[in-house]
């Protein structure tokens, strides 16, 4: 959490610097967010703060504990995604200190709106919601923590990369272009943290991660049945 | 407490539990013997509804495995096979979490933790990290978790597993103990423990029910022939096959002695008069004869006596 704020500090402060060199077109919050640099850092925690919600439990042996206790598997799955969301959301405090912190020293209130603020961390909320419930299936599937990480690094990188297909396509206004960029969290992000607030990406993560979630509980009873 | 009807669970390619129905009492100490592999702690696992069957049910207080998995779970005390625990927690603390999550309300969860502590002696390591505690101890944490909501069941999976023999003994000592209070299902491979603390057992070998009688009933069906040892100076090899001849011998095992003699242990069933068919044929073959007595049977002769006939059919 620590290095996760001091590299999101130094960005900052980058992109500060940048902005005070050249003009800039869009605002503080915009630069911040759509640095491939903030990204990259950004998806590394997902791995970290999801592969023990599941693997530990079935190495440990605990989990056989847990599930003969009088609680229901929907119960547990909730309350470990709950929990690792929580930490999540903590990690995120900090860096969401940094913009009025910078407001009171530098007293720049042109740097950026309050809809934008409010529009890129519902934007990382949503997508966190997404990438937390994909480690969580990452680390119901196996025993080995280090695999979970491994599967949830990939599928977060994977969900990431999906959004630039669109720039790869060779007719611009092809179906396939306009329907990938439903699912580009770069664009998300270009949107909402200009202070666009859209329903789209709402509906997107949140029956995202619902479906995703619906799966892991399958997986975590598939234990009874499995053959 | 128990009702166990026709429970079967199936895997790809061979059958872990097959077909078993039994019923334990209310206040029985129970014991679930079989070899590695038996199939004990698969039918545990179903009983607690870690697993679903594949066939057949089970009722635990008069609730279905299945459709009242929550209420059934409500009335157990689950210690696992190993002791899982999680060892970066301290003892009460853990203790805490488990009663929690067994539903328990704040002055029933410092009451039962208490309890728990007191029972398994656990007050002097209580603020203990349960991963700085050694494998005595770790058990009775195992054992605290699994008494903590003050269950009517309490099922041990090979619960002195890895203890050493004075921690064995403490242990059974434990149990004991807690059969006036609770009704216990024990499984475990090691016979004395059965012997010295259970009042029924169930015997399970390849997933099938062999037999549920007292330890004292299971050596009584042993012993209907009896176990005989016989010194003879005879030649060896065909004195046992004139021995394994006779009716009701189901083995004949020969140890040779310095000075020439040979030590037969011969093991029968269905022929009490078996020591006097001995003694005939020593006469007719002229072998000199210069012991013969019986021996006592253990629990630990009809269990191999089951679970060997089992095999061979």
């Amino acid at each position: 959490m620590a290095l996760f704020t001091f590299i999101n500090g130094w960005l900052f402060i980058s992109t500060v610097n940048v902005m005070r060199l050249s003009k800039m077109p869009y605002n503080l919050v915009y630069n911040l967010f759509s640095s491939g640099w903030f990204w990259m850092g950004f998806l590394f925690i997902f791995p970290v703060i999801t592969m023990r919600l599941f693997a530990e439990e079935k190495k440990m042996g605990t989990f056989e504990g847990l599930m003969t206790a009088p609680v229901r598997t929907l119960e547990v799955l909730l309350g470990k995604y709950a929990a690792a969301v929580t930490v999540y959301l903590a990690m995120l405090v900090p860096l969401f200190l940094f913009f009025p912190i910078f407001k009171m020293i530098t007293e720049q209130d042109g740097a950026f709106g309050n809809g934008s603020l409010w529009g890129s961390a519902l934007t990382l909320i949503l997508v966190g919601f997404f990438n937390v419930a994909i480690g969580t299936l990452a680390s119901a599937v196996t025993s080995n923590q280090l695999i979970a990480a491994m599967f949830t690094f990939v599928g977060v990188m994977l969900h990431y990369f999906f959004g630039f297909f669109m720039g790869f396509s060779t007719l611009p206004n092809s179906k396939w272009a306009s329907s990938m960029s439903y699912f580009s969290t770069v664009e998300h992000m270009q949107l909402m943290s200009q202070g666009l607030i859209d329903s789209r990406p709402f509906f997107y993560y949140i029956s995202a991660s619902v479906l995703i979630l619906a799966l892991t509980f399958h997986v975590v009873e598939s234990r009874k049945w499995r053959i | 407490m128990i009702e166990v009807s026709r429970l079967t669970k199936c895997y790809t390619g061979h059958t872990a539990v097959d077909n078993i129905s039994f019923k334990v009492g209310k206040g029985e100490i129970v014991g679930f013997l079989g070899p590695n592999g038996a199939g004990k702690s698969t039918t545990i696992k179903m009983l607690t509804c870690f697993l679903t069957p594949s066939f057949g049910t089970a009722r635990i207080g008069g609730f279905d495995i299945e459709k009242d998995s929550i209420k059934v779970r409500q009335r157990i005390g689950y210690m696992p096979e190993n002791v899982p625990l999680y060892l970066d927690m301290r003892v009460h603390e853990y203790l805490k979490f488990r009663g929690a999550l067994k539903g328990l309300n704040s002055k029933k969860l410092s009451f039962g933790v208490g309890e728990a502590i007191e029972i398994c002696s656990l007050k002097d390591v209580e603020n203990k990290i349960i991963g700085t505690l050694s494998k005595g101890y770790r058990q009775r944490v195992g054992l605290a978790d699994a008494l903590v909501n003050k269950p009517d069941l309490l099922i041990l999976d090979e619960p002195t597993n890895g203890l050493d023999p004075q921690q064995i003994r403490h242990f059974r000592e434990l149990i004991k103990d807690l059969g006036k209070r609770h009704t216990i299902f024990l499984s475990t491979h090691i016979l004395p423990e059965v012997e010295m603390t259970c009042g029924r057992v169930l015997i399970i070998h390849r997933g099938k029910l062999l037999a549920s009688d007292t330890p004292q009933g299971l050596v009584r069906r042993r012993l209907e022939g009896g176990d005989l040892v016989v010194e003879l100076d005879a030649i060896p090899g065909k004195a046992s096959v004139a021995l394994k001849k006779l009716k009701g011998v189901i083995s004949v095992d020969e140890e040779r002695s310095v000075d020439g003699w040979v030590r037969f242990k011969v093991a029968s069933k269905g022929n009490p008069d078996l020591s006097e068919k001995i003694f005939e044929l020593a006469v007719e073959r002229k072998w000199k004869i210069r012991e013969m007595s019986r021996r006592d049977v253990t629990l630990e002769d009809a269990f191999v006596d089951l679970v060997k006939g089992e095999g061979a059919a």
